[in-house]
């Protein structure tokens, strides 16, 4: 990858794919937890959890607690590959420094 | 569009901060109905006590065995995978059952164990057990271990005449409000 992922590299969607990252697969998280950790307002995060999905990054799965709306956000086979290469593109950019500096 | 090192640097460390985040509101998350769980048995299990002292053999194997059955149930609930279903309700009765040992040969070591200080014992290991783990996990487990530590010394040395009441009302009551404030995150 000679370039960052655009859609992970903007940071609100890297905090939110960093956040799903450490979830055990087939664990979901809260959108108002999700929206607690990356501290974004709740239109922001909204918008972009639908960039995500629209990737194929995340699943958005929409149910009811009683009588409350919950909506909840996990991190699909797909996006935990993409942010794997894209963490891995990061560290190949640090370790090649010195090598560079020599 | 190439990053710096730098830049890939001080974005690496923006992946890990959000991820140590995440990871502990987590932690919070699958802790908080254990917590609620073994304060509702705490209050049950020393009132009773308090009220018949002569079942209290009786009463906390009882509330012990309720208490991991209500563990395993709640975290079903919380919807971990197959595999870490049951991987974690191994863990807990492996858990109790150390636990159980410790107490045990404790006891047997120590002899002529009164029965405050029998109450107080578990409660100042569970709460070192909390305390240790927020070292890892979070600041908020080593909140409520120490909260439990200064609230059983607290009791068994200011209110030994009412010390299981005590233990019933502010132990459990402390790791009720605990679960619940581990929720808030």
């Amino acid at each position: 990858m000679e370039q960052p992922n655009p859609i992970i590299h903007q940071p609100v969607r890297l905090k939110i794919m960093s956040a799903l990252k450490v979830l055990p697969p087939n664990d979901a998280i809260e959108f108002v937890r999700l929206k607690a950790i990356v501290a974004a307002t709740e239109g922001n995060l909204g918008a972009h959890i639908t960039t995500l999905e629209e990737a194929g990054y995340v699943a958005v799965e929409k149910d009811f607690v009683g009588k409350r709306p919950r909506t909840r956000i996990a991190l699909t086979k797909q996006g935990r590959r993409a942010f794997e290469d894209y963490v891995a593109y990061l560290r190949d950019i640090i370790d090649a420094e010195p090598k560079a500096a020599q | 569009m190439s990053l710096s090192p730098q830049e890939a640097a001080s974005t690496l460390s923006d992946v890990e901060r959000a991820a140590r985040r995440s990871g502990q509101a987590y932690g919070y998350r699958r802790a908080s109905p254990h917590l609620i769980v073994w304060g509702l048995i705490w209050v049950v299990g020393y009132a009773t006590t308090d009220l018949r002292p002569d079942y209290a053999n009786i009463i906390w194997p009882a509330l012990t065995l309720l208490g991991v059955a209500l563990s395993i149930y709640v975290g079903r609930c919380a919807g971990a995978t197959d595999s870490g279903r049951y991987r974690s309700i191994w863990r807990i009765m492996a858990l109790v059952l150390l636990a159980f040992v410790f107490i045990g040969a404790t006891y047997a070591i120590m002899r002529h164990v009164s029965g405050p200080q029998q109450g107080a014992f578990v409660p100042l290991l569970v709460g070192t057990i909390y305390a240790g783990m927020g070292l890892w996990l979070g600041a908020r487990f080593v909140v409520t271990g120490l909260a439990v530590i200064v609230l059983t010394l607290g009791g068994y040395f200011f209110l030994q005449e009412h010390f299981l009441l005590w233990q019933a009302v502010v132990g459990g009551g402390a790791l009720i409000l605990a679960g619940l404030w581990l929720r808030t995150v």
